[in-house]
């Protein structure tokens, strides 16, 4: 720089620019943050989303249950003979009237030949 | 020494702290209101841009700039155009107003150098403010401006014949 130069620039420096009011620097609003509230939104529909493919699943799985259930199939037994035509029977056919009564005794007493019949060992005894 | 730092700081900078912008806004926040002043705006709305640029600076999401004070700078250039553009329809009362103070108080010359300044164009403007009045050397400015030294020394001396060319009697007066 010449002596031209550093005598403008001196000259210059002799002004200074005006004085400006303090920063402000006020408490700064709470701003919602999108990224954050992104975030929430995918979480809460994650739990959301488990929750209800968990109940979905349950009931489901409930009315599988119950239309998957056996049908209860009512056997309706033969009817038993009445005391009338078992007497009848009895002085008829002594024979009929036994195999009969067998055959009775075998549906209604317990069984005491099957293998694991507990009533098998007091047999025995 | 700090400040220095500060202003030459590498291209790996981290987020500056609140002191940092603080004492960036007490060091600069003045001339930077002038250079807004000299792109155009009005004293109080050049101290509302610079205000609202630390402001930023200071937030959450700041920009990080690499180097801040050339950063600065710019930022009060655009932010300084842009609010002129939108207020060109108001009534222009600036070019009574004075953005600089002198010992002698005489307001004809601050308004004469004023008008010099506004007459420089923008980057040898630039070059004035940040070396005259932020105190910065020719090779910092170079650095912030990312320009060549040769460059910025030319547009310095061109700035300093112009404002000498304008200001020539009040400056030999002085000397």
């Amino acid at each position: 720089m010449g002596p031209h130069d550093e005598e403008t620039e001196r000259y210059l420096k002799e002004f200074q620019p005006q004085a400006i009011r303090e920063l402000q620097v006020a408490p700064l609003p709470r701003t919602i943050s999108w990224r954050r509230l992104a975030a929430a939104a995918a979480v809460a529909a994650c739990v959301g989303g488990i929750f209800w493919f968990s109940r979905r699943e349950s009931t489901r799985w409930i009315r599988g249950t119950n239309t998957k259930a056996p049908t209860v199939i009512v056997v309706s037994e033969p009817p038993h003979p009445s005391i009338l035509a078992l007497t009848t029977l009895a002085l008829q056919d002594k024979k009929k009237f036994d195999a009969l009564l067998d055959e009775e005794s075998r549906k209604s007493l317990p069984r005491f030949q099957e293998e694991h019949s507990a009533l098998k060992v007091l047999a025995k005894d | 020494m700090k400040q220095k730092a500060l202003e030459q700081r590498p291209l790996q900078i981290t987020r500056l702290t609140a002191d940092e912008v603080k004492s960036m806004y007490e060091k600069h926040g003045a001339a930077l209101a002038a250079y807004a002043c000299s792109c155009g705006l009005d004293h109080a709305s050049a101290e509302d841009v610079v205000q609202q640029l630390f402001l930023k600076m200071l937030g959450k999401k700041a920009f990080i700039p690499q180097a801040p004070l050339a950063y600065l700078y710019r930022a009060t250039r655009n932010a300084s155009l842009n609010l002129r553009r939108d207020r060109r329809r108001e009534t222009n009362l600036r070019d009574t107003e004075s953005w600089f103070t002198h010992p002698s108080g005489n307001q004809d010359e601050i308004l004469h150098l004023q008008q010099a300044l506004k007459e420089l164009p923008e980057e040898q403007r630039e070059t004035v403010f940040l070396k005259v009045w932020s105190g910065m050397t020719l090779l910092e400015i170079s650095e912030v401006t990312e320009t060549p030294l040769n460059t910025v020394a030319s547009r310095y001396r061109y700035a300093l014949e112009k404002l000498r060319d304008r200001l020539g009697e009040h400056v030999q007066k002085r000397g």
